[in-house]
């Protein structure tokens, strides 16, 4: 994949995500999240497991910053996001990628606009995002479905759509909730071979999954949560 | 950068429809209106440029008919503030009453001399002199001074002018009333595209221009649907008025600004409506997170 344009750093990166005594409820229940510390380097791929309930997606939707933490900072690329406003946030956004295990593509634009509409949010020229999503659309193999409707593909296709959403603004962190959930396993080995190359190139990524058998092929470092409470866990040796 | 790609679904769907048969109806009820405060200011400005500065004095028949009519005539021509004072011949006098009351009854009836009177000076205290001569060369003779009647009828006609422009106020909060609902419907129904939208880094004004111009879209649809409605309305209407009697219905001839306006309708509906979804949008949004 040839990358777009990369965008200037306003300054140097530091860490790529760090959690501070992060707290999570809803609506005043009870914490989902609790006292959680983290810290992700730039360039590292971790996998986040755990049981159904322990808190994955409360925890990527921190991070994606689709929710902010009751209490505690969150801080992204060296940016607290705890007081940042809603435009600032979008900002922040741009230059993170997220696939989830539903997919959520737009049913009523063709994969191309699918893949196309982080540029075009951003306001990149049309020629580029022509350019961009069209090779892309190659990387993942599907030059011959730009034109069709998330419908009219397989499960597999859909999420390759959704990967290639996710990266095509070059992203500096992918988070991924369960993007193997609901495809069989020699396409889930597939996609997440694509992970690797993306973190190869310099992403630092994070996938959420109850998948063991992947866990256990892919030797990267694990981040636990059992209700709500992280422990690390070294890779698992293979 | 203006482009008609839009990534919201349903862009012809059923909320669309209804904005646009709505905005129609508006549009078409506002160019009414429009045409109405037109008509009245033309007639207004018709009656005062005819009647301004004139009186009549009307001379009823009975005994000594023809000798007070040429004394009065003779009193006003010699009198300082009128500049011009003629009688109307019997046969304008029948012509402008035979629309009301019939050609037969007009021959018979025993009706007053009336004098045209154009005064060189209108002001209340010449008008009352020359009342004062009149009086004395004729005391049963009557001065009408038109400004008394017109004003009357200029305040009817303005009263008028009052309600249409109350419906183009009320035509104006209807539309921003229903946009700000449709929108609020809208954002409900496409809660999952605004999610996808925000987790790809949309700020809160591209999905608010996203809305916007749907709404821009869906109201100038409707309002030259609801003018296209209008034109041939206005036709009937048209021709129904050229049928009356000119004496009863003066014709007017509608200035360019009134077709204008009426053009202008579609996009100012379109305007109002981007507004009302943009800042419609945009406050919801604001709530969140």
């Amino acid at each position: 994949m040839n990358p777009p344009t990369p965008q200037v750093e306003k300054k140097l990166p530091g860490d790529t995500i760090s959690l501070n005594q992060v707290g999570l409820r809803y609506d005043g229940g009870p914490e989902v999240l609790s006292d959680l510390s983290l810290t992700i380097a730039p360039g590292s791929f971790h996998f986040l497991t755990g049981p159904s309930g322990a808190g994955k997606t409360s925890l990527l939707s921190l991070m994606y910053l689709a929710k902010r933490p009751t209490r505690g900072r969150v801080l992204l690329f060296g940016e607290d996001t705890t007081a940042a406003k809603r435009t600032r946030l979008a900002i922040m956004r741009r230059r993170l990628g997220v696939v989830f295990q539903d997919f959520r593509l737009l049913d009523h634009m063709t994969a191309f606009d699918n893949v196309a509409l982080p540029l075009r949010v951003a306001g990149v020229a049309p020629g580029v995002v022509q350019r961009d999503v069209t090779e892309l659309l190659k990387w993942v193999g599907l030059e011959n479905e730009m034109d069709k409707h998330p419908p009219a593909l397989s499960g597999g296709q859909q999420q390759r759509v959704a990967i290639a959403r996710a990266v095509v603004n070059r992203p500096k962190l992918i988070l991924a909730d369960e993007p193997t959930g609901n495809v069989d396993d020699a396409i889930a080995l597939r996609l997440m071979t694509l992970f690797v190359e993306l973190h190869k190139i310099g992403s630092s990524v994070i996938i959420a999954t109850h998948n063991h058998a992947l866990v256990e092929r892919f030797p990267f470092p694990r981040l636990h949560l059992e209700d709500g409470v992280l422990t690390r866990m070294p890779a698992a040796r293979n | 950068m203006f482009t008609l790609r839009s990534d919201l679904p349903l862009r012809g769907g059923g909320s669309g429809r209804f904005v646009a048969s709505l905005v129609m109806v508006l549009v078409f009820i506002a160019a009414f209106a429009v045409t109405l405060s037109s008509y009245v200011g033309v007639l207004i400005s018709g009656w005062e440029r005819g009647v301004s500065g004139t009186l009549t004095v009307q001379v009823p028949a009975g005994e000594n008919f023809d000798a007070e009519v040429a004394k009065t005539l003779d009193v006003l021509a010699r009198h300082p503030a009128v500049a011009h004072a003629s009688l109307v011949p019997r046969a304008q006098v029948d012509a402008l009453l035979k629309p009301w009351i019939g050609e037969g009854a007009v021959k018979d009836l025993p009706l007053p001399a009336l004098i045209d009177v154009e005064m060189r000076d209108s002001d209340p205290a010449a008008v009352a002199a020359v009342d004062a001569s009149v009086k004395a060369a004729a005391p049963r003779a009557v001065i009408d001074e038109h400004r008394v009647g017109l004003a009357r009828v200029a305040s009817f006609a303005r009263g008028l002018g009052g309600v249409a422009a109350a419906i183009i106020v009320l035509v104006t909060a209807a539309l921003a009333v229903t946009i700000i609902f449709a929108t609020r419907a809208s954002l409900t129904e496409c809660a999952q595209v605004i999610e996808v939208l925000h987790v790809v880094g949309a700020k809160d004004g591209y999905v608010a221009g996203q809305f916007a111009r749907r709404a821009l879209l869906q109201a100038v649809t409707g309002g030259v649907a609801g003018l296209a409605l209008y034109a041939p309305a206005l036709g009937i209407v048209a021709v129904l008025a050229a049928r009356v009697d000119p004496e009863i219905l003066p014709p007017a001839h509608l200035p360019l600004a009134h077709w204008l306006a009426l053009a202008l309708l579609p996009p100012a509906a379109g305007v109002l409506a981007m507004l009302s979804a943009n800042i419609t949008v945009r406050r919801t949004l604001a709530a969140k997170i």
